[in-house]
C-alpha cells in the first residue's frame, strides 16, 4: 500500500488533520491514507469517497435472500404437496415470513462481507505506516512525496501541526 | 463524559481487561458449577424422558417454552438500543450499546437452547431444518413453527454479526496495547483493522445498513414469537394483539434486563464517568412508556374477553385473575404495569437501589408473564374435563436456574475479554481536542 516515497504526518488534534488534509488537496498532493481513531464523515468529505457500494452488496444480498428462502419454500410445497389448515399448496401470505427472513439473513451477510472485503480486510500484517497511538487519540495522514516534494510536504504537514512527521518510504 | 480525553476513554474501558480480582474467579466458578448441574440435568431428562418433568396433558407447553419467549424477549431491547436508538441519534446509547447487544447474543442463543431442551428427543432436532432427504419430507413453510426456526437463527446470525461489526475497531484497540498471545488473539480477531479512512467509510456505511436492517428485524421476531401461540385457537392464546404486545413485552423485558446487568457492571468496573446516571435514566424514562403499552395491552386484553362475547375466552380471563394461577397473575400486573410508574418520580429513577429493585421486579413480571399466558391458558382450554394444573418439578427448576447461569457466565467472560462499551463510539460523542483559532501562534506548545 505504500509507494516508494511517502511521509506520514502525526497529529494530535482534529481541526489541524482537516486543515493539513485541505493543505494538501489544495496543493495537489496525493493523500493515500488517514489514520483515525474513530469515524469522522468530514474527512471522507475532503477526501471526496464517493458513497459506498456496500449498499449495492445488501441490496443484492436481500434480494438473493429473500426470493431464495420462498423459492425453496415454493420447491419444498410443490415436492410435498399436504394441505394444511385449508390452505392452498402455495400460499403466498404466510410466505412473507420465509421471504422477509431470508431477505434479512442475507442482506446482513452481503454487508459485512462486502465492507471487510472492501476495507481491504483481513490482513495479517498492518501497514508499515501504522502507529499504535492511532486507535487510541492520534491521528495520521500519509501522503505519498517524490524526493522533490518531500521538504514541501513536511513543511506543510509541521504548518498545519502535525507532531510528528515520518518517512514511511517502502 | 464530556471532560474525558480519548486517551482516558481507552484506558477506562480497557482497564476491566486486566487481571481480575479473586470475587470474579469465585462467582465464575460458582456459576460454572450450577450450569454443570443443569447439564446434567439435561442429560438424565434425555435418558429418561420428558416424564420426569411436570410436563403433563394439557399443560404440555409449560417452562421450557416459558423460558423460550422469556430469553428472545431478553434480547429485544439489545437491538433496540443498539440499532433503533442509533437510527434516532440517541446519544444516550453509547454507553450502554455495546453490553446490551452482548445481552442479546447470549439471550437468544439461550433461547434457542431452550427449545432443544423442550423437544425432549433432541437427536431429532434437524428434522425442522429444511434440507432433501430421501422420504421427500419438507417442514411446512406456512406454519409458525417454521417461521420461529427462521425467525430466530436469523436474528442469532444478525445480532452476532452486528455485534462483532462494532467489536472490530475496539478489538484493534485492545490488541494495540496487549502483548505476546494476547496480542495475536486479539490481532487475529481484529482483522488486521488499522482505522484508515476507506475502513471507517465502509465500516460507517456498513453499520447503519446493519442498524436499518436490524430495527425491522427485532419487530419481527417476537411478532414471529407470538403467532406461535396466536395461530392455534387455545382461548388466551388466539389474538390479535399478542404481536404488538409480545414487542413491547419484550422491549419491557430487555431494558429491565440492561439495567440489571449495567448497575452491578457500573459499579464493579468503575465505570461511573462513562455510564452516566443519566443514561441509566434513560433508560428507566423508556421503561415508563413500555410500562404503559404493557398495562394497556393487560387492560385491552380484558376488553377483547368480554366484547367478543365467547364464553371460553371470558373464562379464561376470568381463571387468570382469580383462578390457580391467581398469585402468578396479580404478580404480573403489579411487577410489569404498576412498579415502573414508580419511574415518574425523579428521585426514584436517579437513586441506583431503586431502579435495580424495580428492574429486579420487571424481570420476575416478565418472566411471570409468559408463565400466565403459555402455562395458565393451557390449563384450562374449553372443556372441564379437559383441564390440568401444571406444577413444577426439580428437573425443570435446575434447567432454568441453569440458564440464569449460563447467562451471567457468559456475561462475566463477555466483560472481562472485551471491550464492554464502545470504545470508538464513545470518542465520536466527545466534543473533538481542537486546536482552535489562532492555532498557530500555539504550535510546539
Amino acid at each position: 500500500m505504500v509507494p516508494d516515497a511517502a511521509l506520514l504526518g502525526i497529529f494530535s488534534h482534529l481541526d489541524d488533520v482537516l486543515d493539513a488534509l485541505r493543505g494538501m488537496k489544495k496543493e495537489g498532493f496525493k493523500v493515500l491514507t488517514v489514520f483515525s481513531p474513530f469515524h469522522f464523515s468530514e474527512i471522507q468529505e475532503i477526501l471526496g469517497h464517493k458513497p459506498s457500494i456496500v449498499r449495492y452488496s445488501t441490496l443484492a444480498g436481500g434480494i438473493l435472500g429473500g426470493t431464495g428462502l420462498v423459492g425453496l419454500a415454493v420447491y419444498a410445497h410443490l415436492s410435498f404437496k399436504l394441505i394444511t389448515s385449508g390452505k392452498p399448496i402455495l400460499a403466498w401470505i404466510p410466505f412473507a415470513v420465509p421471504f422477509f427472513e431470508g431477505m434479512v439473513l442475507l442482506a446482513v451477510i452481503f454487508t459485512v462481507v462486502a465492507w471487510v472485503l472492501k476495507g481491504r480486510l483481513p490482513r495479517v500484517r498492518l501497514p508499515s505506516a501504522y502507529d499504535h497511538r492511532f486507535s487510541e487519540d492520534r491521528f495520521g495522514i500519509l501522503v505519498s512525496c517524490s524526493d522533490g516534494q518531500r521538504g514541501i510536504i513536511s513543511k506543510l504537514l509541521q504548518d498545519e501541526g502535525a507532531e510528528e512527521v515520518r518517512d514511511v518510504s517502502g | 463524559m464530556e471532560h474525558l480525553s480519548y486517551q482516558d476513554v481507552n484506558r477506562e474501558i480497557l482497564r476491566t481487561l486486566s487481571r481480575p480480582r479473586r470475587s470474579y474467579y469465585l462467582m465464575v466458578g460458582a456459576l460454572f458449577l450450577g450450569i454443570l448441574w443443569a447439564a446434567i440435568v439435561w442429560y438424565y431428562q434425555i435418558v429418561t424422558g420428558l416424564g420426569v418433568t411436570g410436563l403433563l396433558h394439557p399443560a404440555m407447553w409449560a417452562p421450557y417454552l416459558v423460558q423460550f419467549v422469556f430469553w428472545v424477549g431478553i434480547a429485544h431491547s439489545g437491538t433496540l438500543i443498539s440499532a433503533i436508538l442509533y437510527l434516532f441519534r440517541a446519544r444516550w446509547r453509547t454507553a450502554i450499546a455495546r453490553s446490551s447487544e452482548a445481552m442479546t447474543v447470549f439471550a437468544v442463543m439461550i433461547a434457542g437452547l431452550m427449545v432443544f431442551v423442550h423437544l425432549g428427543r433432541v437427536w431429532i432436532l434437524y428434522w425442522i431444518i429444511p434440507y432433501p432427504n430421501q422420504r421427500t419430507l419438507w417442514p411446512n413453510f406456512q406454519s409458525p413453527l417454521i417461521f420461529d426456526f427462521l425467525a430466530v437463527s436469523t436474528y442469532l446470525t444478525v445480532s452476532v454479526l452486528f455485534w462483532y461489526t462494532g467489536l472490530v475497531p475496539d478489538l484493534a484497540a485492545v490488541r494495540d496495547r496487549a502483548q505476546g498471545v494476547r496480542r495475536k488473539i486479539y490481532g487475529f480477531f481484529s482483522l488486521g483493522w488499522a482505522g484508515t479512512d476507506r475502513q471507517w467509510h465502509h465500516y460507517g456505511t456498513a453499520y447503519l445498513l446493519l442498524a436499518g436492517l436490524a430495527t425491522p428485524l427485532v419487530v419481527s421476531v417476537h411478532s414471529v414469537v407470538s403467532w406461535d401461540f396466536a395461530l392455534a385457537i387455545i382461548p388466551g392464546y388466539h389474538s390479535t394483539i399478542f404481536a404488538p404486545y409480545f414487542v413491547a413485552g419484550a422491549i419491557h423485558s430487555g431494558l429491565a434486563m440492561v439495567l440489571t446487568l449495567l448497575i452491578p457492571l457500573r459499579h464493579f468496573f468503575r465505570f461511573e464517568k462513562i455510564i452516566t446516571l443519566r443514561d441509566l435514566e434513560a433508560v428507566a424514562k423508556t421503561t415508563i412508556l413500555t410500562g404503559l403499552i404493557i398495562g394497556y395491552s393487560y387492560i385491552i386484553e380484558y376488553f377483547m374477553a368480554w366484547y367478543s362475547g365467547n364464553v371460553f375466552e371470558k373464562q379464561t380471563f376470568i381463571f387468570r385473575a382469580i383462578g390457580h394461577h391467581a398469585f402468578m397473575f396479580w404478580l404480573m400486573v403489579f411487577c410489569n404495569a404498576v412498579a415502573p410508574l414508580l419511574f415518574f418520580f425523579k428521585k426514584i429513577r436517579t437513586s441506583l437501589g431503586s431502579v435495580f429493585t424495580i428492574a429486579i421486579l420487571i424481570n420476575i413480571g416478565m418472566w411471570t408473564e409468559r408463565f400466565v399466558i403459555i402455562i395458565g391458558s393451557m390449563a384450562q382450554d374449553f372443556l372441564p374435563y379437559n383441564w390440568g394444573f401444571y406444577t413444577p418439578r426439580w428437573v425443570e427448576l435446575s434447567i432454568i436456574v441453569g440458564s440464569f447461569c449460563l447467562f451471567l457466565f457468559l456475561f462475566l467472560l463477555f466483560a472481562k475479554f472485551l471491550p464492554s462499551v464502545s470504545i470508538a463510539e464513545v470518542k465520536e460523542d466527545l466534543t473533538p481536542l481542537l486546536r482552535g483559532k489562532g492555532k498557530r501562534d500555539h504550535h510546539g506548545a
